[in-house]
């Protein structure tokens, strides 16, 4: 922008009840000593108001403000926000304090004239004007929410750079086999919202990546994103899986949940975007050991596999970030009563969505876990089939003892997998004990009602201990609805494991200078009318990562985050919609 | 049927050591992790709910708190933090202070004020009987050598004035009987109060008569071990508990029954089977005192994190009277008879109340409700099976 530069100056008046102080002096110094254009000497009227405050910011054309007066920081956030909101950047509000407080004030006004002085001299020194708003948009995590958000962006005509820190994007919803309350294939609405995230040419997928640090203001962040080595060409590779099928070296999968290995140079899935391949450092013998190299040897592609690539850190310039960073799955070992990883037929749910999934270790046939010939306990396909299922509600939520928060969704989703036991092994007997049935959404009591009749047993009651009897499990609980203890023995036992915020929430929080909630989540402005927003107008969040969700919920989010920044990018401006009041009040003057 | 609902339940449970109960929702987590719980006695869960629904008189018909020995995997467990256990402790006191007809329990449970004046009391009396009718030889300090036997232990019986040394013994013994029998009127009486209210006003069972006699087995089998407290899934607790039973019912029984088998003037060898058996009772008490004491003030265990007022009178009566009960031995032994008979005294002012108090009205109460608790649970079980073989029998 080529508009001049106009400095303006506040001088705050003490809070409530305090006598104020006579700063006349001051205000002739600052106008015929420093010549500044804009002087307001009465600050009451001026912050009681955010509307006042922004529409004088604008009448006086002010791009650069000071602050000063009685303890001046007071009204910081909120004089930032209007000049993010009239246009201008945050930084261009700066404080002129002294530091010895009201009372030192009072007495002398030198110290505070020192400062002002020092204040102005700084700012004119600045070669630099304000910044306009950075149109590129950067969205941390490739999961539903994150691919949603993307492509709202991307669709619009604004570049929006896609960060994943796993070889693909997907996310959780890539493992699940159905969505509930429709039983629609998870992969048949994902898959191709993944393949136009890769196809759109506006967006930048950085897959097998992490953001490292943001710097700047809203509008203008400088993000530093550390791309790990993939040590495989993303352009070269066709994709074709000759290394995969020589390497030696067998780890067990992380799509798969640990119940399939996969090799150290691997495509987590089949239908991963980009569909390419990646080498896993930790595991490869080649990096390891510099014993082996058989990839390099049978790769059709010349050039297309590298050891030497080395971590690199970017930096990408952009005005706004969503974050989707989604969750992570409760740790079922820490609720030791229900014996998961020592009974090998006590699985998560998650375990359980993959070995159902036709995709998954078995092709989708549900059996028992067997020991194989060394001893490892593993899916086979022509294992015995389960008889007897019974699944878990609230493993990890609603207990004092973990998580108290309800995970919003295992209900549904423990209702979905009961069906598909159903519907995979119909003499199966399932047995489900819930705490509350939490069927809250559109449609959802009415499939709770409908697998209550498939001849489901549901009972009312959590269970309190899962042991080992003679090669069966024995689980017991309370039947709250007969008032009689439950002792039900079963062959597979499902946990349904409650959602956590990611072990990375409280970094990128700091890092990004938003707030968490009490149990981890990022903190939303308002959680009935401005659920996507965050203390900072330049961050939006969207998804499971503000809290436990379905996906319907994500997606919704993901298009409203999306929405916002859209807005801000048109506009030109950062708005904080927190601060947007419905009605504009046009004022002529201000004093 | 009549339910009536008692909606002051709440503040009067509240004044018997209640936290919250409004924190459970009724997963039945608690129910299901107790071992001891079975389908005829479902707790700690059916004991909150009828709590809060404020029927009292279900409540008193209930014995399921005694059916309960508070080893706090519930309270651990518990998803809610709702403390179950701590709960059915709750219910226990109440429970006690409803069977006790005299209302004194309730009075000591909810006023410290009483418990403390009454205790005070109690010791007063007997220090002024001592002061004025049993007072101390007159040259029982200046002249120790006096009263000691050949052994150079103190003579017991012979450091008061006023009456020779048969009769004090005499007296003290008599005072024992008086004490025993007191304790004994009020506990049979308030056993039976809890008979009318289990059995007589539940008006769902009736008890065949026959099974008096043959459950009766149960009452003296879980009075003398303590089976039940075994089921729980630390059996340290058990142990503990059986050590001061014992110990406790073997000091009682030697104390009231076989005083002057050993309140001699003679020093018996140790290997007497009135010293073994003493040893064995106070090593019992003491045990369990340092572990209670330990345990409540460091909190760590779901057993002990919540100490009400009685709790700690209980562990203090007892541990003064133990301490005040081993130094009169020491000194006896070392021949120190003016230390003898004031501890002696001290023993006494602390022991009379403690168990005149404790034992019909308060915590040690549940000495007689427990084992009662247990026999009539399997009165009503008896007469369910009855029922429902009748039943059987007509279809």
């Amino acid at each position: 922008m080529t508009e001049k530069e106009r400095i303006g100056i506040i001088f705050c008046d003490p809070p409530g009840g305090h006598e104020r102080v006579d700063l006349t002096e001051l205000i002739y110094f600052a106008r015929d000593k420093l010549k500044i254009p804009v002087i307001i000497e009465q600050s009451r009227y001026l912050f009681s108001d955010y509307r006042v405050l922004v529409e004088t910011i604008v009448h006086h054309k002010l791009s650069k403000v000071v602050l000063s007066g009685v303890n001046p920081d007071r009204f910081l956030n909120i004089t930032r926000t209007a000049m993010l909101e009239s246009g201008y950047a945050a930084r261009s509000v700066v404080i002129a304090d002294f530091g010895d407080g009201y009372e030192a004030l009072k007495s002398d006004l030198g110290g505070l004239k020192n400062s002002v002085e020092q204040v102005i001299a700084n700012l004119r020194a600045e070669k630099k004007t304000f910044q306009t708003l950075n149109p590129d948009t950067i969205v941390i995590g490739g999961g539903i929410a994150g691919i949603q958000a993307s492509l709202e962006i991307a669709k619009a005509g604004l570049k929006v750079h896609l960060v994943e820190k796993s070889g693909t994007i997907g996310g959780h919803m890539a493992m699940f086999d159905k969505t509930f309350p429709t039983l629609d294939c998870a992969a048949c609405i994902l898959t191709p919202k993944m393949v136009e995230v890769g196809q759109n040419p506006n967006i930048d997928l950085l897959t097998y990546a992490e953001i490292v640090s943001v710097s700047g203001d809203p509008g203008n962040y400088i993000v530093t994103v550390n791309k790990k080595a993939r040590m495989v060409d993303l352009d070269t590779c066709i994709g074709c899986g000759t290394c995969s099928e020589k390497c030696p070296a067998k780890v067990t999968s992380e799509f798969d949940t640990g119940t399939t290995l996969r090799k150290a140079i691997y495509m987590p899935f089949p239908q991963a975007v980009p569909n390419k391949y990646l080498i896993d450092a930790e595991n490869c013998r080649f990096v390891q050991e510099e014993k082996c190299g058989v990839c390099v040897k049978v790769c059709p592609v010349e050039n297309c596999i590298n050891f030497d690539e080395k971590d690199e850190l970017i930096e990408i310039p952009v005005g706004h970030i969503i974050l989707a960073t989604g969750f992570k799955v409760f740790d079922a070992t820490k609720a030791a009563q229900y014996g998961y990883g020592e009974i090998p037929n006590v699985l998560t749910s998650l375990e359980f969505e993959r070995l159902i999934n036709a995709g998954g270790p078995t092709g989708g046939f549900i059996v028992s876990r067997t020991q194989d010939k060394k001893g490892n306990w593993i899916f086979k396909e022509g294992s015995p089939e389960p008889k007897k299922i019974g699944i878990i509600h609230c493993v990890g939520s609603r207990d004092e003892n973990f998580n108290t928060h309800c995970s919003k969704v295992c209900c549904m989703y423990s209702l979905k997998l009961a069906h598909l036991v159903k519907e995979k092994l119909p003499d199966a007997e399932v047995y489900e004990y819930y705490i509350d049935m939490r069927a809250f959404g559109k449609g959802y009591e009415e499939f709770y009602n409908r697998i209550k009749e498939e001849g489901i047993n549901i009972i009312r009651g959590r269970t309190a201990q899962v042991t080992q009897s003679n090669g069966e499990i024995l689980m017991r609980s309370e039947n709250i609805i007969e008032a009689c203890i439950e002792e039900q023995l079963v062959d597979m036992v499902v946990l349904s494991v409650g959602l956590e915020p990611g072990n990375e929430n409280k970094q990128m929080a700091e890092m990004l200078g938003i707030e968490l909630d009490q149990n981890g989540w990022f903190k939303e402005s308002h959680s009935a009318y401005l659920p996507v927003d965050t203390q900072s107008p330049g961050i939006r969040i969207a998804g499971v990562c503000q809290g436990p969700k379905d996906i319907p919920d994500t997606v919704a989010q993901a298009s409203a985050a999306a929405a916002g920044v859209i807005q801000n990018i048109l506009s030109g401006r950062v708005f904080s919609s927190s601060t947007q009041s419905p009605h504009k009040t046009k004022l002529e003057t201000v004093s | 049927m009549i339910t009536r609902v008692n909606p002051g339940l709440k503040k009067d449970l509240v004044e018997f050591g209640l936290q919250d109960w409004n924190d459970c929702f009724h997963c039945g987590n608690c129910t299901a992790l107790c071992p001891l719980t079975r389908n005829d006695n479902l707790f700690p869960r059916k004991g909150i709910r009828l709590a809060q629904m404020g029927l009292s008189e279900k409540l008193a018909t209930n014995v399921d708190p005694w059916l309960c020995y508070y080893c706090g995997e519930c309270s651990d467990s518990c998803p809610r933090g709702a403390q179950p256990g701590e709960l059915m402790m709750v219910l226990r006191r109440w429970l006690t202070a409803t069977y006790d007809w005299t209302g004194l329990s309730r009075k000591f449970y909810t006023r410290k004020s009483w418990e403390f004046s009454a205790i005070g009391i109690i010791a007063a009396v007997i220090i002024a009987i001592f002061v004025f009718l049993l007072p101390p030889a007159n040259d029982l300090a200046s002249n120790p050598e006096a009263y000691l036997n050949d052994q150079g232990g103190v003579m017991i019986n012979s450091m008061v004035t006023g009456i020779d040394s048969e009769h004090f013994m005499d007296y003290i013994h008599t005072g024992d009987l008086i004490m025993a029998l007191i304790i004994a009127g009020f506990l049979i009486s308030n056993i039976l109060n809890m008979f009318l209210k289990v059995i007589i006003n539940d008006k769902t069972v009736r008890i065949p008569f026959r099974s008096y006699f043959t459950e009766f087995w149960r009452l003296i089998f879980n009075f003398g071990t303590q089976a039940r407290f075994s089921k729980c899934d630390n059996k340290s607790y058990w142990v503990g508990h059986l050590l001061l039973m014992t110990g406790y019912t073997i000091l009682f029984t030697m104390i009231v029954a076989f005083l002057p088998k050993f309140q001699i003037e003679e020093i018996t060898p140790w290997y007497n089977w009135q010293r073994i058996l003493g040893y064995y009772a106070t090593f019992g008490l003491m045990y369990f005192l340092i572990y209670t004491t330990i345990g409540r003030i460091r909190k760590s265990d779901q057993k002990m994190r919540f100490s009400h007022p009685s709790d700690w009178i209980f562990i203090v009566l007892l541990g003064l009277t133990t301490i005040s009960g081993i130094l009169v031995h020491i000194f006896r032994l070392t021949g120190l008879p003016a230390m003898t008979y004031y501890t002696y005294v001290i023993h006494l002012a602390i022991l009379v109340p403690m168990i005149l108090i404790e034992v019909p009205f308060s915590k040690w109460s549940h000495l007689a409700y427990r084992p009662f608790a247990i026999y009539f649970d399997h009165l009503k079980k008896a007469a369910r099976k009855k029922a429902a073989k009748v039943q059987f029998a007509a279809a």
